[in-house]
């Protein structure tokens, strides 16, 4: 990954008169939100990245062999089940184990 | 960081059995129309609804690879493509076992197994398949190109599962880059946090949260100041449709008349969703909104949608153009084009933006009801260079499909009647038939002829 972002100001040389800056990048894990997650067959994946393009959250992870969602941000939506030309991705119910 | 490959998508539904394929492949391979010798081939039982394909599908992990006993077939790291060798086969066909996909097969002519190659890129199956039940997706190149940079917004950000806009800006600042500063006014990609509070941001750019009306005058401010100490920096306006055709309009009018240099995105989901489905001036004839509702005296919206990206495009603006994700590789091609003409005056890119929670329909169809948009001519795609002085259509679809394809795909147009129907078909063609009118040479000659 090439890193194209500078980092946030560093918060104690903000004067205290000046508007809110905001120093700090948000963590948020939408992951948690998932019902359903999305499962590779890697077998049936051909790396055509169709499901990295239309992924909204773009957590989708290339691997030696395949691509797969980021599990701790994928939110489940099914756009790259939905849109995988191979049919290589289903959608499975997050169940307790 | 690896690559991604082009691939040949098949769809059952579209493809009518013709051969058309078939014949292509033998011809380009051999010179001959014998199917024998093709390297795809659809066929069907008669219980099965559909055709099949048999055609290899350049698999990531190929098990050809894998199984062939003497290394005749090897996978490409640069095309992707498994490469046959035929000095090293020795005819097992093993290959031919081994593949679940029928893809590579033993020819009774040429006593050899062949496979396709994607005809280095340029597959003639394709081209020759008339109903559009094979299609060549080069979105891997976009991958290739751009996968690899930092997507300048934190991995979770607060919007709704299959949010556009989330796409939209994620694709958006990644490809326009650092260099940027970035006005988000009121709307749903500040309501997921872009911006942020209490010192927390989601951007790792420049960020700023102006008025709903201020969008285009503020970042023009910003620009001229920058201008001034000397910096190239790049101002980019990620609005909602609110926030660019109605109350952000005049700002957004008044910058656009003055030339001042920005790109500005109105990302068009058709009403206001982050604050619970109210219409906007770009919610379509019919559609439900909740102050737009449906029962004994409305049926949906009675008014048209504003046509915002003409009204820029008789701003003259240094470049507008229409968006829409499913087709990622035009949406790309008009970013370039943006930010160069960014350095030049106003950039204005209109994205049609369908919205799961606000039009009520599953998140996972997000990207087939906007291809559904295009393909209906709902939202032709187009743009327009100032220097050229008329619109260019840059997808043109054949045979546009009829609009209740689309409008039954969405849950806020459930309700519309017959006439309703109707009269969104004759809309849609008129839109169709004046834009095309400003293709011609000069937009004002279209323009005459129009009156």
């Amino acid at each position: 990954m090439r890193q194209q972002a500078r980092k946030p100001f560093d918060k104690s040389k903000i004067p205290q008169d000046l508007c809110p800056i905001a120093t700090e990048l948000s963590e948020l894990k939408t992951g948690d939100w998932r019902a359903e997650r999305p499962v590779v067959d890697r077998d049936k994946c051909v790396k055509c990245a169709t499901c990295w393009l239309y992924c909204p959250t773009q957590c989708v992870e290339e691997k030696p062999t395949w691509f797969e969602a980021g599990l701790e941000i994928c939110k489940g939506c099914g756009v790259c089940a939905q849109e995988c030309p191979h049919q290589a991705i289903a959608m499975v119910e997050e169940v307790e184990e | 960081m690896g690559k991604g490959y082009p691939t040949i998508a098949f769809y059952p539904e579209k493809c009518n059995g013709c051969n058309d394929c078939v014949e292509a492949c033998a011809q380009i391979k051999t010179e001959t129309s014998e199917p024998v010798h093709s390297r795809i081939s659809v066929a069907k039982d008669p219980d099965d609804e559909f055709y099949g394909l048999s055609l290899c599908r350049q698999c990531g992990d190929p098990r050809c690879v894998m199984d062939c006993p003497a290394r005749a077939l090897t996978k490409n790291e640069d095309t992707g493509v498994v490469h046959w060798d035929e000095t090293k086969c020795v005819n097992c066909q093993i290959c031919t076992l081994a593949c679940p996909y029928a893809g590579i097969t033993y020819n009774r002519i040429t006593d050899q197994v062949m496979k396709c190659d994607l005809c280095n890129g340029d597959p003639a199956c394709v081209k020759a398949c008339a109903p559009m039940a094979l299609e060549y997706k080069i979105g891997a190149e976009i991958y290739n190109t751009w996968g690899d940079l930092e997507d300048l917004f934190v991995p979770g950000v607060g919007a709704c599962l299959g949010c556009n806009s989330e796409l939209i800006m994620r694709h958006t600042l990644r490809r326009i880059g650092p260099n940027t500063v970035v006005a988000t006014p009121p709307g749903c990609i500040p309501g997921v946090g872009s911006v942020g509070v209490n010192g927390i941001t989601s951007t790792k750019t420049p960020v700023f949260h102006p008025l709903l009306t201020n969008t285009a005058s503020m970042l023009a401010g910003v620009k001229r100041y920058y201008n001034r100490i000397g910096r190239d920096v790049t101002m980019l306006a990620l609005a909602g449709d609110g926030g660019a055709a109605d109350v952000g309009f005049q700002s957004l009018s008044g910058a656009a008349e003055r030339g001042e240099q920005m790109i500005f995105v109105c990302v068009d989901n058709e009403g206001y969703m982050n604050t619970g489905v109210q219409r906007s001036s770009t919610t379509p004839y019919g559609a439900w909104t909740t102050t737009t509702p449906v029962g004994e005296a409305l049926q949906g919206k009675t008014r048209d949608a504003k046509p915002l990206p003409l009204l820029m495009v008789l701003h003259s603006c240094e470049y507008v153009a229409t968006a829409a994700l499913p087709f990622m590789e035009d949406f790309y091609m008009k970013l370039d084009k943006a930010i160069e003409a960014s350095k030049r005056g106003m950039a204005f890119i209109h994205i049609f933006s369908p919205c799961p929670t606000g039009w009520r329909f599953d998140p996972s169809q997000l990207i087939e009801v906007a291809r559904k948009g295009v393909e209906t001519n709902m939202v032709p795609l187009w743009e327009y260079e100032n220097d050229l002085g008329r619109i260019n259509i840059t997808h043109v679809v054949n045979e546009p499909l009829p609009v209740v394809t689309y409008l039954k795909s969405i849950g806020k147009y459930r309700h519309l009647s017959d006439e309703q129907l109707v009269y969104i078909q004759r809309k849609t063609d008129e839109r169709f038939e004046l834009l095309k009118k400003f293709t011609k040479e000069s937009k004002l000659e279209g323009l005459s002829d129009a009156a």
